[in-house]
């Protein structure tokens, strides 16, 4: 259920509708806009028949939410919302209307190259950092990330560069220490569903990038969002990286069309991984600005110093260099779909 | 940061602002378990008068109470809300199950 307030509605007024809610057992969460005030209920409904709403003092409207997915839908903010990560030496922010590109290896593989990796890949425009500590494969035999090592490079790599850094975590137990560690904690596409693990990433302080499952649809990608900010974290971010269809010839098939439709069913921020989406270096450029294009938020793409070397996914990553291009290529893309990027020195001078 | 002028004065103070909090955060300690044991009280006083455990319009009261509270003192409303249903949570548990560790060395701080 939602209601919307009069647009003079006072501070008292709304404490007392809030009360009226929760005195029946429902929860209540208030989302203000520079337009209007939201009240979102939240709770079994019928619990509201005998209240009589429309008679309290500062009620404009009450409209039922007849979606499952109640705190992620767009109803339940009154504008989009911005979800800013990191503090005061690092910081990024999704959602605005700056586009927010992360980019970094798929896993950290030592010291030398993450320095390597950040270092170019801000220079290119990049404002957050990715890098794998644990990682998901699907063979027990292959390398399964540095854990506690690479957490502590990212950390070292962050206060060098000022970019705040996504890894992913896996399992309910990593939660405290990645959170330690990290900006903003991803939530993998194989994770999506692990519910056990997004009520846990509700219960810290700390972004979280959720993955769409490789089979998942957008309706349950927003249960999964609304799993976590149930528990109490309502920073998320959704991650469109491709579904598994029928089509061989790319390894997931970015599904293009879940970026306006994310956008027109919930108020969090949408952003696209076009590397694990096309699982080729030479895809990511195109699905990148397909994905700007549609409207996404921002990117998250795999950059590796030596791609031939990489321990993992060497296919899908970007050299430094590849990388670069990309981000001069996508100035005009975000300026056709009215964003900006934080354009770096180095971009600039392409440009010119 | 230690090489301004002022780096030692500001580190001196920083260090007695941390002393403080570590003493406030006991305070909070132990007036959570203060909180608590009173809310073990009103659940067996509840089941003594017959009224039910759940008591939503009194959650709802507490929580509109501190909410204005938190408001005039110029702390941020939702914040103090969120922490109040954690508390109000914990307290109606307390009452459910009866069951609260004994508040040993908590009180002995403010007594």
């Amino acid at each position: 259920m939602i209601i919307v307030t009069r647009s003079n509605v006072t501070d008292a007024e709304i404490d007392h509708i809030r009360e009226r809610i929760e005195s029946v057992g429902m929860r209540t969460h208030l989302s203000r806009g520079e337009q209007r005030t939201i009240i979102g209920c939240i709770g079994d409904e019928s619990l509201l028949e005998g209240v009589p709403l429309l008679s309290i003092p500062g009620i404009e409207s009450v409209t039922p939410v007849l979606k499952p997915y109640k705190l992620a839908s767009r109803e339940f903010a009154a504008s989009p919302t911005v979800i800013r990560v990191g503090g005061r030496e690092a910081n990024a922010s999704f959602g605005g209307r700056e586009l927010t590109v992360i980019a970094g290896p798929c896993s950290v593989e030592n010291r030398d190259m993450l320095v390597a990796t950040a270092t170019a890949v801000r220079s290119a425009g990049a404002t957050m950092l990715r890098g794998g500590a644990f990682k998901p494969r699907t063979s027990p035999y292959a390398f399964q990330g540095l854990g506690l090592e690479a957490l502590r490079m990212l950390v070292a790599v962050r206060a060098q560069t000022g970019m705040p850094v996504v890894t992913e975590v896996m399992d309910t137990r990593q939660v405290d220490l990645v959170a330690e560690h990290a900006d903003m904690l991803q939530v993998g596409a194989r994770n999506m569903q692990n519910f056990a693990l997004l009520a846990e990433l509700g219960r810290v302080r700390r972004p979280v990038l959720l993955k769409r499952g490789l089979s998942a649809t957008v309706k349950e990608l927003l249960m999964a969002a609304e799993y976590i900010m149930a528990n109490g974290n309502h920073d998320v971010v959704l991650c469109e990286r491709g579904i598994r269809t029928y089509e061989t010839a790319t390894r997931n098939t970015l599904d293009v069309a879940a970026i306006p439709v994310l956008k027109r069913e919930s108020h969090l921020p949408v952003i696209v991984d076009p590397s694990h989406a096309g699982g080729d270096a030479a895809l990511v450029a195109p699905l990148a600005f397909a994905a700007i294009a549609a409207g996404a938020d921002g990117l998250i793409v795999e950059v590796h110093p030596d791609p031939e070397c990489a321990l993992s996914d060497g296919d899908q990553s970007l050299a430094p260099p590849a990388f670069q291009s990309l981000m001069d290529r996508l100035c005009a893309f975000a300026a056709a779909a009215g964003r900006t990027m934080s354009v770096s020195p180095s971009s600039a001078r392409a440009v010119a | 940061m230690s090489d301004s002028p002022r780096g030692p004065e500001a580190l001196a103070e920083l260090a007695q602002c941390r002393d403080e909090i570590e003493q406030i955060d006991r305070q909070i300690i132990a007036l959570l378990s203060r909180r608590l044991t009173l809310g073990k009280r009103t659940g067996e006083l509840k089941k003594l008068a017959g009224l039910p455990i759940l008591d939503p319009t009194r959650e709802a009261a507490v929580i509109r109470r501190v909410t204005g509270q938190a408001r005039d003192a110029g702390l941020p409303p939702e914040p103090i809300r969120e922490v109040f249903w954690q508390i109000v949570g914990m307290s109606r548990r307390v009452q459910e199950t009866g069951d609260i560790p004994a508040p040993k060395d908590a009180g002995s701080d403010d007594s």
